[in-house]
């Protein structure tokens, strides 16, 4: 029988959806079966995992790309400046 | 997650091709992801920099993208290289194998010697008008804990939970072995859990 943090250690697969051994998967479900503090345990950090998801980033503004772009045909200028000086 | 529409291989042979439209397209969508990976290593300007001269180097280089990767993966890889190479400018270094970081899990405490929880997880309130994780003293305090992290975990969780990356694209990106980076995201959670339990507990940061 698996100890609770030795779950506490393995549930991180249940969080990923890591693919376990069916020996791994029996003895994760017993255990949560019988013990509500690592059940609590497990729902709360799959939460905590949602939650960091959704603090991805947006897209860019216009102008943060207009940036990048700007900046990126500068140095091809500069590039080919030194290939084909004059 | 990488966006399915600038993966497809019609799209990745324009972006090839030197089509300025496609290459605006991916700055859109993944430059601020870029420069969210550029930080978890570098102070704001620095990682402006490094995300910059990522995309000038991902730019030269595109034409020889094979698409072995996802290419959100392959620039990804591009600006944390120039990220780390600013780091060793400045003398520093990320370690990535967790042995060598001291970091052990901030949960450790909470079990007794026979590994059963003597100080067991308290219950968030996860839904309703006041559900813990949405409220604003919390989004600080979670936000100064992933500052306070070590870089490589901050790292791991950035790429793993924030943006959500496969560990296989993770380990390619930095160069580690998966179970590296799966031990360097459980330590990162385990902190962030601690926390955010002790926050329910106190109200306190």
């Amino acid at each position: 029988m698996l100890k609770c943090q030795q779950v506490e250690q393995r549930a991180d697969a249940l969080v990923d959806g890591t693919p376990l051994s069916t020996r791994e998967r029996f003895s994760l479900s017993m255990h949560l079966l019988i013990c509500r503090h690592c059940r609590r345990y497990v729902r709360q950090l799959r939460a905590l995992a949602a939650h960091l998801r959704h603090r991805a980033a947006p897209t860019a503004h216009d102008h943060q790309v207009q940036a990048v772009l700007d900046r990126v045909d500068h140095s091809r200028q500069v590039t080919d400046h030194k290939r084909h000086p004059g | 997650m990488a966006n399915p529409d600038l993966e497809t291989p019609e799209f990745i042979e324009r972006l090839r091709a030197g089509d300025r439209a496609a290459f605006a397209l991916v700055v859109k969508h993944y430059h601020p992801r870029l420069l969210g990976a550029a930080r978890t290593l570098l102070q704001p300007a620095d990682a402006e920099e490094a995300v910059q001269d990522g995309w000038i180097a991902a730019h030269r280089a595109l034409p020889k993208f094979e698409g072995r990767s996802a290419l959100l993966t392959w620039l990804t890889r591009i600006v944390i290289n120039q990220a780390r190479m600013q780091l060793r400018k400045g003398g520093r270094e990320v370690q990535f194998d967790p042995t060598e970081e001291g970091g052990a899990d901030a949960l450790a405490h909470r079990f007794n010697a026979n590994g059963h929880w003597q100080e067991p997880p308290r219950a968030w309130a996860l839904s309703g008008p006041d559900a813990l994780l949405t409220r604003d003293e919390l989004q600080h305090c979670l936000e100064s804990h992933i500052t306070a992290m070590p870089d490589n975990q901050r790292l791991a969780l950035q790429l793993r939970d924030i943006q959500g990356l496969d560990f296989d694209d993770i380990c390619n990106i930095l160069d580690v072995s998966a179970s590296n980076v799966r031990v360097l995201v459980h330590r990162a959670r385990a902190r962030l859990f601690e926390m955010v339990d002790r926050f329910q507990e106190t109200g306190e940061c």
